[in-house]
């Protein structure tokens, strides 16, 4: 009988010792090393045993009794020293012996931020049991932190929180398990785990850990310190390769082996965690089954080859149903297919590329996962189910679904409106009673009179009782991705308080994962405009311009224009930009109709330099680009002019400092006239201040583009205070209701300048209007070229970058 | 996988349980649909021969105010079955109503026997304020393990009552008393409670109740404990189940190790798990469907109007 040795009892060599005794038991008499002092068992079976779903009895695969009947030598609890290829010997700490055949199973290590305070006590990693019966000591109430929000950081933090702690998630990434998961599907989690009474940081560096001989909190790059009694380290793991190096064996970032779990020395062989096959690394269980086949078969001397396949990715949090297999990257002949169901909480997108299913997410019905999982690594051909593809296997060869026939088919308690329990039954009956409109069912009903996100259903529901009595409505979707119009987003964005793109996709059922360049700018003005504290802009959802913070001209050049604060400037910020002017070339310096200089020709890569020295000068952004406000146009005003009746370049320049950086639906232009004679204009602007004796006349919708329009009075005041006050609640009115590119007097067409005055006219309304406009300044009234300069950015905006991946125009 | 074998050994004479009925609404009463009495004949008799208005006796509570209610003293109180329940010897009653939406299915009715020596614990535990405080429970013998319950309360995701709640599902969880540090560990140790059931209990009017069986080793509650997850978006169909956790004295764990989507599946109306499928209805059981055991019970758990699990006991 040949001696086997194997190092390391973990699931792939319990695997291969199973699959060894099964087919030859007489094969080899096997002597089986593992550092930690037990045999093997089902490690990625921890987290319910941290959870105390499961008892670490019920995970053993095989106990004492197993090895015994097998004949396998244990020496649990010895590490091995060292191998003597030399002399085919194992040298462990108690002993040597000798192989005829010998197999690493070495696993791997946690991989520990190297932080300072890693080593702190109470820094601990998640792999084995005695890092859970760790967790499972601290005593309940006590704080934890889990660095890492992949699939073990995340089953330990549901663990941790059902024994009672309080947990704190980090995570790098924007989203969590962002290797498994999109944005979408890694918002409903969040979401999930956030139910759980687990906090959640992503976007979170850690910088160090804090203490003092033990844990006492961790703090982050951006200053915020969470108190711990605990951290979990839970960022990723590293094969375990040190006695494989130190044995002299072919090692690159995990022991290599060939197809048959060779490593470079004929008789050493290699599997699990520790191993690297053509360039992959392994740390999920199929694969580790696979190669423990293969290599059984090998020592027996069969034909096997390991050959890698596609994977998919389960978590063991109970309640938290989520599926992710293949690929589901954007890109270029990728198309999805996305189904939600906000109600239920379900998000399911397909990815297909070349009538190929390629990839598949799906949290919250995951029935079909794999069915998918199948079509995925066989590569069916999907082009002949491809319409009804996403609702799976048991509609395939059923006729295609219409959405008014299956809300024909619902039976009559079938529950339509969530938030009011109306069944359809009751909504048929209002029907019948006479309630044949969208506004009367409600009125009867209250069906989709909260949320309003069954609005869709209830028409269909009017549709499919009235026949042809019902005119579904044709209010404008945003765009193709969602049947909602802009108010409707504007209003549930508000309502349900949604406040990131993925709660946005999810709740309100886009059909697409991330929007499109239509939607999405809209969508991050919303957010935006509504949580200035809790939503970051997306940059990669604006209009390039927006992006680039300058206009594109149409050779591909840029023009530049820094702010004049209500058109004064002075010879030294002349001077500046003249010398800008000269050391980049600049083609073409124009004064433009708001009173400032437009440098145009500029190329795109001299932007950064450009602004840095306009900013040395004292200058900033015009943001002449920006939906948002551009400038105050202001004549010269009593300080100059023998008609002025106010200082109207002083009133321009103090709304231009208050009001500048404000993001809005569309731009805004502003003037202050100073006498009725009206030099500056104000009588055509968004909003056009003209000053008079007993003070000032404020009017608003003005326009001079395709459309001209008069600006409507708003309101007359008399002092300048009350002027600023008036101008920054109408533009908050303003960016808080408009829809995304309705100038201010397209919006005001569709509200009343009744309703603004009304609204404006209430003094704590105003107050609160101003408050809210203020708050959102303090995160967004910054310049955009301080920002930019710094040399790291300016890569961006090399000439070579690839703009086909960007968003918006 | 006979490791787990050693949770319980000892064949105890007692069960924390003796008496379990399911009432089902008939017009606008409450009739007897099925139950198992074990040696409690003439409790048996008197029950066949009653029935329960909204409101009345103790499954009519539980149906009127939509809510488990746990009754631990019939004298003097609305409990009908009194006197029959005194000569056999039944001294406490929790009655759990099951509700499919607003729709009452039934109300599961378990009475147990008092003494001096049976340990268990039947809680209801009712959320007011963003925190799960125990709202009722019936210990038997377990009265220090009584206080410290009176006397916690669970946030979402902590805790079985706690986890139960936030994840919207039945949990199963192991060794509440020895290794494993249960919220309220210590106390649940000296009490010698082993294993934990926790169910969702939905009612109408969106207030949230979780139901929790805590088993001790010598008078338990259950011998074997499943969890079948009949939901669609699990099981891809209406009419099936898979069994994706339990645990029995005798066959040990009941999940599938690989969880490689290999669970024992129950379709409808196969064997007494496929009925509640098919039904919405809970079973109480002896003979073969009890698997050896003296008797079991199925129970279903609803969610959004639509069954989504099925939990079962088995003592």
């Amino acid at each position: 009988m040949e001696r086997l040795v194997v190092i390391g009892a973990g699931m792939a060599s319990g695997r291969l010792l199973e699959h060894l005794v099964e087919a030859d038991p007489n094969a080899y008499a096997v002597t089986l090393f593992n550092a930690e002092p037990r045999g093997n068992y089902n490690r990625i079976m921890l987290s319910p045993v941290l959870s105390g779903e499961k008892s670490y009895a019920e995970i053993v695969t095989h106990d004492d009794a197993w090895y015994a009947r097998h004949g396998v030598t244990c020496r649990f609890g010895e590490r091995v020293e060292s191998i003597d290829r030399d002399r085919n010997v194992v040298v462990g700490a108690k002993g040597e012996v000798p192989y005829d055949r010998l197999v690493l199973a070495t696993g791997s290590d946690a991989f520990i931020v190297p932080c300072p305070g890693h080593d702190l006590d109470g820094v601990i990693a998640y792999r084995d049991l005695d890092d859970t019966n760790r967790m499972i000591d601290t005593a309940p109430g006590s704080r934890a932190v889990v660095i890492g929000g992949g699939l073990l950081g995340l089953e330990a933090a549901a663990g941790l929180r059902m024994r009672g702690l309080e947990v704190t998630v980090l995570h790098l990434a924007g989203h969590l398990m962002e290797r498994q998961l999109d944005p979408a599907a890694g918002y409903l989690l969040r979401a999930d785990l956030e139910r759980r009474g687990i906090t959640v940081m992503t976007q979170a560096a850690t910088k160090c850990i804090r203490g003092d001989g033990a844990v006492e909190a961790v703090e982050l790059e951006d200053g915020t310190i969470l108190p711990a009694d605990l951290v979990v380290m839970a960022v990723g793991i590293r094969p375990s390769v040190a006695l494989a190096k130190q044995s002299g064996l072919a090692v690159n970032k995990a022991i290599e082996v060939d197809a048959q779990m060779r490593t470079s020395d004929p008789s050493i062989f290699a599997v699990g965690e520790c191993i690297e096959f053509a360039g992959q690394l392994f740390g999920l269980v199929a694969p580790l089954y696979d190669q423990a086949k293969v290599l059984a078969a090998t020592l027996l001397g069969q034909d096997a080859a390991f050959t890698p396949k596609q994977l998919s990715t389960k978590l063991k949090v109970t309640g938290c149903d989520l599926f992710s297999a293949g690929d589901f990257a954007d890109g270029p002949g990728r198309e999805d297919i996305v189904y939600r169901d906000p109600a239920r909480g379900i998000y399911k997108r397909l990815v297909v590329e070349d009538d190929t299913l390629v990839g598949a997410v799906m949290y919250g019905d995951t029935a079909d996962g794999n069915w998918f999982f199948g079509l995925i690594k066989d590569g069916t051909d999907i082009a002949e189910m491809r319409e009804t593809l996403i609702f799976g296997p048991a509609y395939q060869g059923g006729a295609t679904a219409d959405p008014l026939a299956a809300v024909a088919a619902l039976p009559a308690d079938a529950e339509i409106c969530g938030c009011n329990g109306v069944c359809k039954g009751q909504i048929v009956t209002a029907i019948e009673g006479g309630a044949t409109d969208l506004g009367a069912v409600r009125a009867t009903t209250k069906a989709s009179a909260s949320c309003g996100t069954c609005t869709g259903l209830v028409e269909q529901v009017l549709a499919a009782t009235l026949g042809d009595a019902f005119q579904m409505p044709t209010a404008q979707p945003v765009c193709g991705c969602t049947d909602l119009s802009h108010e409707d987003v504007r209003r549930l964005i508000k309502a349900r308080e949604l406040k990131s793109q993925p709660a946005v996709w999810q709740e309100l059922g886009w059909s697409t994962p991330n929007g499109c360049h239509v939607c999405r700018p809209a969508v991050n003005f919303y957010l935006l405009a509504d949580w200035p504290l809790d939503y970051q802009d997306d940059p990669q959802s604006r209009f390039v311009n927006e992006r680039k913070h300058a206009n594109i001209q149409k050779d591909g050049t840029f023009s530049v224009v820094p702010r004049m604060w209500g058109g004064i400037t002075t010879a030294a910020e002349l001077r500046a930009i003249a010398d800008a002017a000269d050391k980049y070339d600049v083609p073409t310096v124009k004064v433009t109709g708001g009173q400032r200089i437009d440098l145009l020709g500029v190329k795109g890569e001299d932007l950064p330099a450009m602004w840095a020295d306009l900013n040395a000068a004292g200058l900033v952004s015009g943001h002449a680009y920006s939906k948002g406000l551009r400038t105050v146009k202001t004549c010269v005003g009593t300080d100059h002019c023998r008609f002025g009746t106010q200082d109207s370049t002083g009133l321009g320049i103090r709304l231009e400092k208050r009001l500048w950086g404000s993001w809005t639906p569309h731009k805004v232009k502003l003037a202050v006239s100073g006498c009725p004679r009206n030099c500056a204009e104000a009588t055509c602007k968004d909003v056009g201040i003209v000053c008079v004796d007993s003070g000032y006349e404020i009017g608003v919708g003005g326009a001079a583009g395709m459309d001209v329009k008069e600006v409507q009075p708003l309101v007359k005041v008399a002092t300048e205070d009350a002027a600023v006050e008036w101008t920054v609640a109408f533009v908050q009115l303003y960016r808080e209701h408009a829809k995304y590119l309705d100038r201010p007097y397209k919006w005001l067409a569709k509200v009343g300048l009744d309703w603004v005055q009304q609204t404006l006219g209430d003094a704590a309304e105003r107050t609160a209007l101003v408050e809210r406009f203020d708050l959102s300044q303090t995160i967004y009234q910054t310049d955009p070229w301080a920002e930019l300069a710094m040399r790291e950015k300016a890569r961006a905006f090399a000439p070579i970058a690839d703009l086909t991946l960007e968003a918006a125009e | 996988m006979d490791t787990a074998m050693d949770l319980v050994t000892e064949n105890p004479a007692k069960t924390f349980v003796e008496v379990t009925e399911i009432w089902i609404p008939e017009g606008d009463r409450l009739v007897l649909s099925g139950g198992v009495y074990g040696p409690h004949d003439r409790f048996a008799e008197a029950s066949r021969a009653e029935t329960f208005a909204l409101g009345e006796g103790l499954p009519g509570k539980a149906w009127a105010e939509a809510r488990p209610v746990v009754l631990k003293a019939f004298d003097g109180s609305y409990f009908k079955r009194t006197e029959a329940a005194r000569q056999v010897g039944l001294t406490s009653a929790v009655a759990i109503p099951i509700f499919a939406g607003r729709t009452l299915k039934a109300v599961v009715v378990v009475l147990c026997a008092d003494d001096a020596t049976r340990t268990g614990a039947i809680e209801v535990w009712a959320e007011a304020d963003g925190i799960l405080t125990l709202a009722d429970g019936y210990y038997g013998a377990a009265t220090h393990f009584e206080w410290v319950s009176q006397h916690t309360s669970f946030p979402r995701g902590q805790g079985l009552p706690g986890g139960v709640w936030s994840a919207l599902t039945p949990i199963l969880m192991r060794d509440l008393g020895s290794g494993y540090r249960f919220v309220r560990s210590e106390s649940a140790g000296q009490a010698g409670l082993t294993t934990g059931l926790g169910l969702p209990i939905p009612v109408p009017g969106g207030a949230t109740f979780v139901l929790t069986l805590l088993s001790a080793k010598g008078t338990p509650i259950a011998r074997r404990f499943e969890i079948w997850d009949a939901r669609a978006a699990k099981t891809g169909t209406r009419d099936a189940a898979k069994l994706v956790d339990g645990i029995c004295e005798r066959d040990g764990p009941l999940w599938d190790p690989e969880n490689a989507g290999r669970e024992r599946v129950a379709t409808a109306w196969e064997g007494p798990i496929g009925r509640v499928l098919a039904t919405g209805v809970p079973v109480a059981e002896t003979g073969a469907a009890a698997q050896g055991y003296a008797m079991m019970v199925a129970m279903p758990i609803h969610r959004g109007g639509e069954l989504a699990h099925v939990v079962a006991w088995y003592c």
